[in-house]
């Protein structure tokens, strides 16, 4: 049930894969969390809440784009969240100390993220540590970085506006929905992913890495290439979403993104691309995105006590996971 | 006349201080089955993977066609048309048969695009089709079918179908019926033969020497990284090439208690 082979299978056949399609039945059970969340309480759906969660959305939805290329190469980043918190703190720090304008600032903050991606990337590859080793170490030091930097303090609040705020975190109106222009970032980023995986000549290479590294190398495919270039990209997602966080609270924490790593992982693996690499669904991660925010949001309003809440979304999240580790025997089997 | 395709020429190759490949040279022609015959070590795959790019040799010569050449990537050896089909899978198993006949030379619309070119989906599902017609398989088997829903027999034709399709010079097969059933066997058997026939030449690395006697020319024999034997099939037969495999004279053995 992959990307790789759906979208080539002709009428009914292609239908009854559909529907088997992890995505597929991700997409049933948000819509069912949502009516739940609805009915138990009409706050829900209100303009408010959902301008609310669709200005949440983004953040993690952008940076869970770039794991789910990652992830489907076989490979995952631990230090997201991290970089997250970063990557603002380094442009603030930069503005409001140093003598420089806010577009060098953000080129600044771009060329440290692609440095943290590749360094990830070319250890992974080159020198053969897992991932899950690599991106651990790196988040500890990104961290600590962006913790000693700013001595721990939050930077003070930066609300000038101009071309670069407006661009990652202006706002806007459609009725009583506000909007954030994050949301177009989002939705373009998740069109290109779309394009990548399902369409692209790298979306073939990136599913034959993660499948069978061996194989794709055999048939000249730049495994270790397409991998470090995942990292970075996957890097410089997650300091875009940091920076849009930032902007739209106009602050930068040093702590900003703390455990956003796993959450974003949580959202791709529920979407139903497959931790071991070999089959990422773009879509599936859209609808993972929404779910894990739909969640977090639904469940406060249904009164569950704040401090119980993880439970919530732990046991929510493994029930996906079943669901899916299921339709793959069932599939495997007919 | 027969036509060199292949020449290796001391061919050396070592990891840390195990000497894999001592020294290997042989010639391979144009149109013929050579049999790359060896127990458990010998230093076969070791010798197919340095012609097929996977690791560089450490000293020795490649020769395509007379052309001395330099493979350091499983690119450069594929442009040289020669194909390999590895002892551990090769396929990529989360992909449709058409995207793992492809991979690597995928064909796609606005090649300026690069890697970000869009695969032309219609003609790489025809042309899957087409290849799978061709070698005969087509009955059983939808081009959009996940590699992972098929046999180990169907996985292999679809390798050799794959290294038929881009007209190599040469094609290699390490232990290509390992772990398959007799019928599947003899597909690939069948295989080996159609593609000599096609004009490739056919290296052949198997522990079956009954399988040697059905499809190869010559036999060639390696022990400890190197090459001890050489020869034409119709000048041998398998007691004699068992016996040099083992390095044990198994004839010599039989004649003398055939003389008793
Ligand atoms: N990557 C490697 N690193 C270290 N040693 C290796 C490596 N690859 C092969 N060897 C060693 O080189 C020798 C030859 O191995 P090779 O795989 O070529 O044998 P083979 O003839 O293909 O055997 P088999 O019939 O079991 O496949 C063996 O002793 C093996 O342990
Ligand atoms: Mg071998």
């Amino acid at each position: 049930m992959t990307i790789a082979a759906e979208e080539e299978m002709p009428g009914a056949k292609r239908r009854s894969s559909l529907i088997r399609s992890p995505q597929f039945s991700s997409l049933i059970i948000l819509i069912v969390l949502l009516a739940v969340f609805a009915i138990a309480d009409a706050n829900f759906l209100s303009p408010l809440n959902i301008s609310n969660m669709m200005a949440f959305l983004p953040e993690l939805g952008i940076i869970a784009l770039g794991m789910t290329l990652l992830l489907t190469a076989g490979e995952f980043d631990l230090s997201v969240g991290a970089v997250f918190g970063l990557a603002p703190v380094v442009v603030m720090l930069l503005v409001q100390n140093g003598e420089v304008s806010i577009g060098v600032a953000l080129l600044a903050g771009l060329i440290l993220c692609v440095a943290i991606g590749a360094i990830n990337g070319l250890i992974v590859t080159k020198i053969g540590i897992s991932s899950f080793l690599v991106t651990l170490s790196m988040l500890l030091v990104v961290r600590g970085a962006a913790l000693y930097i700013t001595q721990g303090f939050p930077l003070k609040s930066w609300d000038q506006p101009g071309f670069f705020v407006t661009l990652l975190a202006g706002s806007f109106n459609i009725g009583s929905f506000r909007f954030y222009t994050s949301l177009w970032w989002f939705v373009g980023l998740s069109l290109l992913a779309i394009y990548i995986l399902r369409y692209a000549k790298l979306g073939n290479w990136i599913s034959a890495i993660g499948s069978n590294r061996n194989a794709a190398v055999a048939r000249g495919v730049p495994a270790d290439a397409v991998k470090i270039w995942l990292f970075i990209l996957t890097s410089v997602l997650a300091g875009l979403a940091g920076m849009i966080s930032a902007f739209r609270i106009s602050a930068a924490s040093p702590v900003a993104g703390t455990g956003y790593e796993l959450e974003v992982i949580a959202m791709v693996v529920v979407g139903g691309t497959a931790l071991t690499g070999g089959r990422g669904t773009i879509l599936g991660t859209i609808v993972g995105a929404l779910m894990l925010r739909a969640i977090r949001n639904g469940i406060v309003l249904i009164g569950v006590p704040g401090l119980a809440y993880n439970i919530f979304v732990g046991v929510i999240i493994l029930a996906m996971l079943i669901l899916h580790a299921l339709l793959q025997k069932n599939a495997a089997r007919s | 006349m027969v036509q060199e395709v292949l020449r290796l020429q001391n061919l050396q190759k070592s990891f840390g201080s195990v000497r894999a490949l001592k020294s290997a040279s042989f010639t391979l022609n144009e149109g013929e089955v050579v049999a790359l015959l060896g127990d458990n070590g010998a230093g076969k795959s070791t010798l197919i993977k340095a012609i097929s790019g996977v690791f560089p040799v450490d000293r020795g010569d490649i020769y395509v066609r007379g052309q001395k050449v330099s493979i350091r990537s499983t690119r450069d050896a594929m442009d040289l048309g020669i194909e390999t089909i590895h002892q551990d899978t090769s396929l990529a198993a989360d992909l449709s048969i058409a995207r793992n006949l492809f991979l690597g030379r995928e064909p796609v619309n606005l090649k300026w695009l690069g890697v970000f070119a869009p695969l032309a989906l219609a003609k790489l599902r025809n042309a899957a089709s087409a290849l799978l017609k061709r070698v005969g398989i087509s009955k059983k088997l939808d081009a959009d079918a996940l590699v992972s829903t098929l046999s180990g027999g169907e996985r292999q034709s679809i390798a050799i179908s794959r290294a038929m399709q881009f007209a190599a010079k040469v094609i290699i097969l390490d232990e290509p019926t390992n772990n398959l059933g007799v019928e599947e066997t003899h597909g690939v058997l069948r295989f080996v033969k159609e593609v000599r026939d096609a004009g490739h030449s056919v290296l052949l690395i198997t522990h079956n020497i009954h399988h040697v006697f059905q499809v190869a020319d010559r036999i060639i024999v390696m022990r400890r990284g190197e090459i001890v034997a050489e020869q034409t099939v119709a000048d041998t037969d398998l007691l004699t090439v068992e016996s040099i495999i083992t390095g044990a004279d198994m004839s010599a053995l039989l004649r003398e208690t055939r003389t008793k």
